[in-house]
């Protein structure tokens, strides 16, 4: 199957501590490793790597959200798969 | 409430090869299912996609699928195949709890330990027994073992004696009984009741409606304490 490195910008009603610890959870489950590039009260920003129907599976889980956020939209966009290398945050490792 | 040892949780022939049995232990739910090569299985009831019970699901081959999905999982509880992504090399993080099995005196046992592998030996009952059935009640297992003295057969009172574990040994007139514990819930119990040897069937039948007897006596026990406890 196909890979995809990819960017996703989660914006919304966002809890960063909640919200990342939701994405970590989730992309450990399927096997994705996750690098952590930006978050704040508006916004989290992460970087995926995998087969690209798991990549879609984070896109949807991470779409919901945890129960105390609310994300309004999703930006997608492709990575360098060196991001993961810099950041050393491989994650379901 | 964590689970320690090895409980009973369905006589061995009640589950052909193929099929599958839901069951709870300590209202931790479970799922007993068999492949058609005839071994055992005891795993989490619970699919990792979207919580579906894995008792509902289909046994084909050695593997079990959901039936929500159709994830089909081997029997170290891997997924292996999912049927809307045929080409999608499923991740070792997608496996449904598994736990240790034994088959021993006609039944099913499971082991919830952390470490299942490395668990205490299975209830060691001979191999010479014939099933009887499985009594369900509604109350508590201890109350339910309390019971079976008190419920006579004929005439004759049971003479229990505890062996090891959650197992019992009951002498009825000239039949001994073997019975695994099962902790269903709080107030929920399941006793699986084989026979020593191969009583006729004359003898077979009024041991399954003693058994019957037993699960009335006891629920109407425990329904006496709720009472007690209510206008207490």
């Amino acid at each position: 199957m196909k890979r995809e490195s990819v960017i996703f910008t989660f914006t919304g009603k966002i809890v960063p501590d909640s919200f990342i610890a939701f994405a970590r959870h989730r992309a450990a489950r399927l096997d994705l490793p996750l690098a952590l590039l930006a978050s704040d009260d508006n916004s989290v920003a992460v970087a995926v790597d995998g087969q690209a129907d798991l990549v879609d599976a984070f896109d949807m889980a991470c779409s919901l959200g945890p129960h105390d956020c609310i994300v309004l939209d999703v930006e997608r966009a492709p990575a360098s798969p060196a991001i993961f290398e810099s950041r050393n945050e491989r994650m379901g490792q | 409430m964590s689970l320690q040892g090895w409980y009973p949780l369905v006589l061995a022939r009640d589950i052909a090869p193929g099929t599958s049995a839901g069951t709870r232990v300590e209202g931790k739910e479970i799922v007993a299912w068999r492949d058609d090569k005839g071994a055992a299985h005891v795993w989490e009831d619970r699919c990792p996609h979207r919580g579906m019970k894995m008792s509902f699901g289909f046994v084909r081959g050695d593997h079990i699928a959901c039936l929500y999905h159709g994830w089909q999982y081997d029997t170290a509880g891997q997924c292996r195949y999912i049927p809307a992504h045929p080409d999608l090399d499923v991740p070792k993080t997608i496996k449904v709890p598994t736990f240790g099995v034994a088959e021993a005196g006609g039944m099913v046992w499971g082991n919830f330990d952390a470490e299942g592998e490395d668990a205490a030996p299975h209830p060691d009952l001979p191999g010479d027994i014939t099933p009887l059935r499985t009594v369900f009640a509604d109350c508590p297992a201890a109350l339910l073992v309390e019971r079976v003295p008190f419920t006579p057969l004929d005439g004759i009172a049971p003479e229990v004696k505890a062996t090891e574990g959650r197992i019992i040994e009951i002498r009825l007139g000239d039949v001994t009984l073997i019975a695994g514990i099962q902790p269903v819930a709080e107030r929920e119990a399941a006793l699986h009741i084989v026979a020593a040897g191969n009583p006729s069937n004359d003898q077979m039948k009024r041991l399954a409606f003693w058994a019957e007897q037993l699960r009335r006596d006891a629920e109407e026990a425990a329904a006496n304490e709720k009472i007690g406890e209510i206008a207490a």
